[in-house]
């Protein structure tokens, strides 16, 4: 059993192996399926994220565009009245009054004129705002302020063209941030650059929308001007602006946002990523146009990523799930695959084990029929079928000085404890009656002995007789067995003493008692399995249905099989619930003797052979034989005698044939023998009678026939000669 | 035992008369040797008056089928009795011949 563990543990081992690299094959399938689906849903919102940005920097630009376009025409516009003006310098004010109050855009306005254009003014700039909600008016002209050196004032005129100053804090009016477009104003008559007209838009409401681009939660948005000036909004304090410039101070020193910086004033749109601050970040831009500003909008990587790593967290879980699941399954499969195979394994063993028990204990009884073919005196025959692999019930006989010894037993319970029980019954049985052949000795020494041994409380039902052959006198105890059959003219049941069975009481006095067989008379013993065979409605086989399965004469092995067959229809379906044990002695007495007996000695030619056709026609009349089976006999003695002829002596050398034939009560026994080398015809190779004429071998039919014909074929080689003993039941 | 062959038609016949055992399977075996020549068209064994085979008997029937199969013609086995019928049912014959 050590090594069956083993082979277990290496199934279950090999069972575990499948299962995990099962498992493994899942995961790796799962994942790689997962890795794919998670590349392509990180490029498509990458994708989505560009696009998004893009298309966000893009509406952005046309906005500001609005704005920086609402500003240049409003001061374009002016153009003509300013002109006018650079004549009616009382209205100079006016001019930029209008364009402030004419343009929602426009925060501030002012006409400066080239210091010395006005004679009476050698600074002179107006300028219009609004205060709040209130249009103020103040003078740029002042010595702290000196306009003729500002950006917006030297560019337009240095470049004869309207133009986007930096952003700047304007210190003037409203301390915002804020951008100027400048034009210069030329005079008509002299053609020279007169004035400046300019147009002041906040660049805090620029910022503010490039840095609302809310398209992720965490974007932000900042503009940069042409000179790499960020804008951010001062002084305000709102969540989006502290956002601008918690970015810039963390980003301005790094080279990778230098790079960008660069990049962007170059007038480019693209992308990069910037990281710092254990964050990554993609970072889109676009230039904005005429006023060769910039503008990005950075998005950290967990805000475009952030779904992909929502549904990945999902996945991941669910595949987690399952293969946890799977692992569960793969689990429950496995140990029950080692169990059932551990068990069916050990069920065979068990077969196999209880076979051999089975082998050996049925090697312990009897079971060679007929067992005395050479008594004419008795026919006999047994069966025993154990409804487990291994059975308690047991029977026994043998011949000594003519009595024939026999006895027929029932252990109680069923098994290999039974079983073992059985055997140490027979064994004290054959020694027992060695030296007794009183059957009621017999008896009370095997309890003796039995209660002895007896230490598992089990018991044998058991019954012992002794018949003399000679003149048919039985004898016989019982031990709490089932009584058995007596078969004379009626058929009844042996009258006997209970007693008790075998194993119980030390001493106990078992009665023994007798009977006389006549010629042709019969017993019949069985176990309790015989006639307490059930069906499925719980009937049982009964005496009765035993009785009427006993009627008439037959060869015993005949009769056994009838009553097996009996049974067999009786319970049908239902399981075979006890041993079925039975044997059957007909004693023939000295009718099996007083048989007339022909001898017929033949030599060994094949003309000889045609004597037996006379020789068998004698047996058949005497035994009012039809013609149809005295032709099978004569077939099968032919064949024999063939096969003797042919092969038992040496080419050339003659031998002689003796060919006996016994007319027993119900049966024909042939015996043919001869003075050859020992041969055995029963040991030829099974004749081939299916395949096709091509295949078929010319020869090996005479044994053949023999067998089918007869009912017992038996070889012995004895004294120097070949004894094949035919029989045939009439 | 008598073997008689006559050509009936196209059919070659032969008729065996009595018991065919062992001896009288050696007798016939040059007749039913003979029959193979016919092999190749139709034979025709009418065994009315055939009694009793043994196995040589046996054997000389497969052996002119053989040479029937081998030719590509039949041996036709007529008017079996019942004894032999029952040795041609216990040995496979009834499968090998055509029974008429």
């Amino acid at each position: 059993m050590k090594q069956k563990d083993d082979v277990n543990a290496s199934i279950f081992k090999r069972s575990s192996w499948t299962g995990l690299m099962l498992v493994l094959v899942a995961a790796i399938t799962l994942e790689a399926t997962s890795l794919v689906q998670y590349i392509f849903a990180r490029k498509g919102l990458e994708n989505e994220a560009s696009n998004r940005a893009m298309t966000q920097l893009e509406a952005t630009q046309y906005k500001i565009m609005d704005v920086i376009d609402q500003a240049e025409a409003a001061v374009r516009n002016s153009v003509w009245i300013a002109q006018w003006a650079l004549t009616h310098t009382d209205s100079v004010q006016l001019i930029s009054q209008r364009i402030v109050a004419d343009n929602p855009v426009i925060v501030g306005s002012t006409m400066a004129f080239v210091p010395g254009y006005v004679p009476e003014r050698p600074l002179f700039s107006p300028y219009a705002f609004w205060d709040a909600d209130t249009l103020a008016f103040t003078s740029l002209a002042t010595p702290e302020y000196d306009y003729p050196s500002q950006e917006w004032f030297v560019k337009p005129i240095e470049l004869g063209t309207g133009y986007w100053s930096e952003p700047y804090v304007d210190t003037g009016g409203g301390e915002i941030l804020m951008t100027t477009y400048s034009l210069p104003i030329t005079d008509p008559e002299t053609g020279k650059i007169a004035a400046v007209l300019t147009g002041d838009i906040s660049l805090e409401w620029l910022s503010d929308l490039v840095g609302d681009i809310e398209i992720y939660p965490n974007a932000t948005g900042i503009m940069v001007s042409r000179a790499g000036q960020w804008i951010t909004n001062k002084g305000d304090d709102t969540a989006s602006i502290n956002k601008r410039a918690r970015f810039l101070d963390q980003a301005r020193n790094r080279a990778d946002f230098k790079e960008l910086q660069q990049a962007m004033l170059s007038g480019e749109s693209g992308v990069r990523t910037l990281t710092f601050n254990k964050v990554k970040r993609t970072v889109y831009f676009a230039p904005v146009e005429k006023t060769g500003w910039s503008m990005c909008i950075a998005i950290p990587e967990s805000d475009i990523y952030k779904n992909v790593k929502r549904v990945g967290f999902w996945v991941t879980l669910l595949q987690l799930l399952g293969l946890a699941m799977l692992i569960f399954i793969l689990r429950a499969l496995v140990r029950n695959q080692a169990k059932y195979s551990k068990l069916s394994e050990r069920k065979k063993m068990m077969e196999s084990e209880l076979q051999i028990a089975s082998n050996i204990q049925m090697a312990m009884i009897p079971k060679t029929f007929p067992p005395f073919p050479e008594r004419h005196d008795l026919d006999m025959a047994a069966s025993i079928d154990p409804a487990k692999e291994i059975g308690g019930d047991l029977y026994d006989f043998f011949i000594r000085d003519d009595k024939l010894f026999f006895c027929i037993g029932d252990v109680s319970g069923k098994g290999i404890p039974a079983a073992l029980v059985m055997a140490v019954t027979r064994s004290v049985f054959r020694s027992v009656t060695t030296h007794e052949d009183r059957p009621g000795k017999i008896i009370a020494a095997m309890n003796n002995s039995m209660v002895d041994v007896n230490d598992n409380t089990m018991f044998v039902t058991f019954f012992c007789g002794v018949l003399d052959l000679k003149g048919g006198h039985l004898s016989y105890c019982n031990a709490g067995h089932n009584p058995p059959m007596i078969l004379t003219d009626a058929i009844r049941t042996l009258p006997v003493e209970a007693n008790l069975p075998l194993g119980i009481i030390k001493g106990f006095e078992y009665v023994e008692q007798e009977t006389d067989l006549q010629n042709d008379d019969a017993l019949f013993l069985y176990t309790d399995g015989l006639t307490e065979a059930e069906n499925s409605e719980q009937r049982q086989f009964g005496v009765m249905r035993t009785k009427e399965a006993l009627r008439g004469r037959k060869r015993s092995d005949l009769h056994l099989k009838n009553i097996q067959s009996e049974v067999k229809k009786f319970v049908g379906d239902a399981p075979q619930s006890d041993d079925l044990t039975m044997l059957f002695i007909h004693y023939l007495g000295k009718d099996g003797d007083s048989t007339t007996e022909r001898t017929l000695t033949l030599t060994n030619k094949i003309n000889e052979i045609s004597k037996l056709a006379g020789f068998i026609d004698d047996i058949a009349e005497s035994a009012h034989l039809d013609s149809g089976l005295a032709s099978m006999l004569n077939l099968a003695i032919e064949e024999a005698v063939t096969n003797v002829v042919n092969y038992a002596y040496p080419e050339g050398k003659e031998g002689k044939i003796d060919i006996t034939s016994t007319l027993q009560k119900g049966r024909l026994v042939f015996a043919i023998c001869d003075s050859g080398k020992p041969f055995d015809p029963t040991k030829a190779p099974k004749a081939d009678t299916q395949s096709s004429v091509e295949q078929r071998p010319i020869g090996g039919l005479g044994i053949h026939l023999v067998r089918n014909i007869m009912d017992t074929v038996n070889y012995e080689y004895k004294d120097g000669q070949n004894i094949l003993t035919l029989t045939k039941a009439l | 035992m008598e073997v008689i062959i006559t050509k009936e038609n196209q059919e070659v016949v032969a008729s065996l008369n009595g018991r065919l055992d062992t001896p009288a399977s050696l007798e016939i075996a040059p007749q039913m040797d003979s029959l193979k020549a016919d092999a190749g068209g139709t034979v025709v064994l009418d065994c009315s008056q055939m009694s009793y085979i043994s196995s040589s008997g046996l054997r000389l029937f497969l052996a002119l089928r053989k040479a029937a199969a081998e030719k590509g013609g039949k041996v036709i086995v007529r008017n079996i009795t019942d004894e032999v019928r029952s040795v041609f049912m216990m040995t496979g014959f009834l499968n090998l011949f055509e029974i008429q």
